[in-house]
């Protein structure tokens, strides 16, 4: 039997903001911002550096306080029940600043009492699949390897949902894949994990759904699939005769449309059907669609309206 | 006292161990070195008469009355200023040092995101700075009784321990400044600056206040006052003292805890 109260905390969004506005003075860091994380889920935080990402993060742990908007974190309110909320999250920051004359081990040990639990076994699994010297101390670790004893922290706290900042920034590329590896066996065991990235590609292999952050303002939520339905393509279309230019015009999310002899060379955004069936009623030789390019996609993103 | 507790005295503590070592060593070696001169001082009535011919509200301001008792060498040479300030120097140090210093720095971080309140961690860190200035004032009194006794300087013990533990207390008051400009505003160096400027402020109110008749009683208002007014080498101290520089340190440390609780932590 559960508990009315752990259903409920169980029906409740991991993390759910509505209208987070944080200003620093006159420095408007982020601008209403309105979010959904469902329990279980993984998902991806985008945003260019400076998009208010971190902000956002550091008032999900009530490090920083928001100017004005609601948080929720596992159904709690970060400051009111923050010691609550903290021993049911990870936190990976971005700008790791760890004890220089500590060895990866006594750091390990120290967040151990904090956060009440040691699991031995686990965290020697975890440093071997990181590739990390527990026994070194910080100041002789390179950058990559600071992030991979804070990776470590973040997987062995057992905690209901990881908030990672920028977890694979310096990271070689086998690290990076085991790291998605850990993300996919946190999910699977249950967890939320909140990813922020400022790169996509590490983003949409493992997310389940994405916000895209900019200048403060989510421009974008969404599966990565319906973002990548967002995404621009190029379009070339090669006709037996000359181009059905009429048709074409018009033609809704087609843009930069160029005729050259029989050839057709343009810009497609959004769904390819409406395309497709005036293709149909002409004679068509050949054509090529480019797979979208989600980073160009996020980019166009980024930029529109600024 | 639980785990989570403990470490969060624990973790600053580590930081201090090495600084407190060292202010302890240095202070010892400071009361040897002083106390080394003492014979040269005993008994020698040209020093006396040196100072018996100087206006005795300047000989009071510099500490240098008495100078040829034990009592009065040590508070002339090292507890009517030097010691008390180096004290100080050490304290709000390692207190600015632990708070706004590691925030600065960004090192806070890491422990806020733990199961632990803003208040916990910054009472953790105040509890280590009373326990590193214990362990300063350990070694230096340790030195001063090993080197008192090598030379002969005879001197009622309780007096120098009362002397010793006012010293910590003042000390411990102006980090207690430390404490609660660090809780409130993320910036070591104006802690420091600040918490040292009214330490020595408040020597030059006792030295100097007196040689004028007008500011002579408003000598009262500096700590240092409150600690040594009762020249506690002589005559020992009373029980109020102690309370009179513990109470206001408990309380600016306090304030500084729930200034830590109400703002934004600074991500270095």
């Amino acid at each position: 039997m559960t508990s009315p109260a752990a259903q409920r905390d169980r029906a409740a969004p991991a993390v759910r903001i509505e209208g987070l506005v944080k200003d620093y003075g006159a420095i408007h860091a982020v601008r209403g911002i309105d979010l959904e994380v469902r329990p279980g889920e993984v998902f991806g935080f985008l945003g260019p550096n400076g998009a208010g990402k971190t902000t956002t993060i550091r008032c999900l742990l009530d490090l920083l306080r928001p100017t004005a908007g609601r948080i929720e974190v596992l159904g709690l309110d970060p400051r009111r029940d923050g010691v609550a909320v903290r021993s049911r999250v990870a936190y990976l920051p971005g700008e790791l600043r760890l004890p220089e004359r500590w060895t990866g081990a006594e750091l390990v040990e120290s967040v151990g009492r904090l956060r009440g639990r040691s699991d031995g076994p686990r965290r020697d699994e975890l440093a071997e699949r990181l590739g990390l010297d527990l026994g070194r101390r910080m100041r002789d670790l390179s950058s990559g390897n600071r992030r991979k004893v804070a990776l470590l922290l973040a997987f062995l706290a057992d905690a209901d949902l990881l908030i990672l900042d920028e977890p694979t920034s310096g990271l070689d590329p086998l690290v990076q894949h085991e790291f998605l590896r850990l993300v996919r066996e946190a999910r699977e065991a249950g967890r939320t994990v909140f990813l922020s990235s400022h790169v996509l590609s590490e983003v949409q292999r493992v997310a389940d759904r994405v916000a895209v952050l900019r200048t403060g303002k989510v421009v974008a939520v969404g599966t990565v699939e319906e973002l990548r339905g967002r995404a621009r393509q190029r379009v070339e279309v090669w006709f037996a005769n000359d181009p059905p230019a009429s048709d074409l015009a018009g033609l809704p999310g087609l843009a930069e449309a160029s005729v050259d002899d029989h050839r057709l060379s343009a810009v497609l955004s959004g769904p390819i059907q409406p395309l497709l069936e005036v293709l149909a009623r002409h004679e068509v030789v050949s054509m090529l669609v480019e797979e979208p390019d989600l980073e160009d996609a996020f980019l166009d993103l980024y930029a529109e309206g600024s | 006292m639980n785990t989570r507790r403990v470490e969060l005295i624990l973790v600053p503590l580590g930081a201090l161990r090495r600084s407190s070592l060292i202010w302890g060593a240095v202070l010892a070696a400071f009361a040897g070195v002083t106390v080394a001169f003492w014979p040269a001082f005993e008994g020698s009535s040209a020093i006396s008469q040196a100072f018996d011919q100087m206006p005795s509200g300047l000989v009071q301001a510099l500490g240098m009355q008495d100078i040829g008792t034990p009592a009065g060498f040590l508070r002339g040479n090292l507890y009517d200023f030097l010691i008390p300030l180096l004290l100080i120097g050490a304290a709000v140090t390692m207190a600015s040092g632990q708070t706004a210093g590691e925030e600065d720095a960004g090192r806070l971080e890491l422990f806020l995101a733990q199961p632990v309140s803003r208040g916990a961690l910054f009472v953790g860190r105040v509890v280590a700075l009373v326990i590193a200035v214990a362990i300063v004032v350990a070694i230096m009194l340790a030195g001063q009784l090993a080197s008192d006794a090598a030379v002969g300087l005879e001197l009622p013990a309780s007096n120098l321990i009362a002397t010793v533990l006012l010293c910590a207390l003042l000390a411990l008051m102006h980090a207690g400044l430390a404490f609660t400009i660090a809780g409130w505003l993320p910036r070591p160096s104006v802690a420091l600056g600040a918490a040292i400027a009214v330490g020595v402020a408040g020597y030059l109110v006792v030295a100097l206040f007196p040689l004028n008749a007008t500011l002579a009683p408003w000598r009262h208002v500096s700590p240092w006052d409150w600690a040594f007014g009762g020249d506690p080498l002589v005559h020992g101290t009373d029980a109020w003292r102690y309370a009179a520089l513990a109470a206001p340190a408990i309380a600016l440390a306090g304030l500084g805890a729930f200034g830590f609780s109400r703002r934004d932590v600074r991500a270095g």
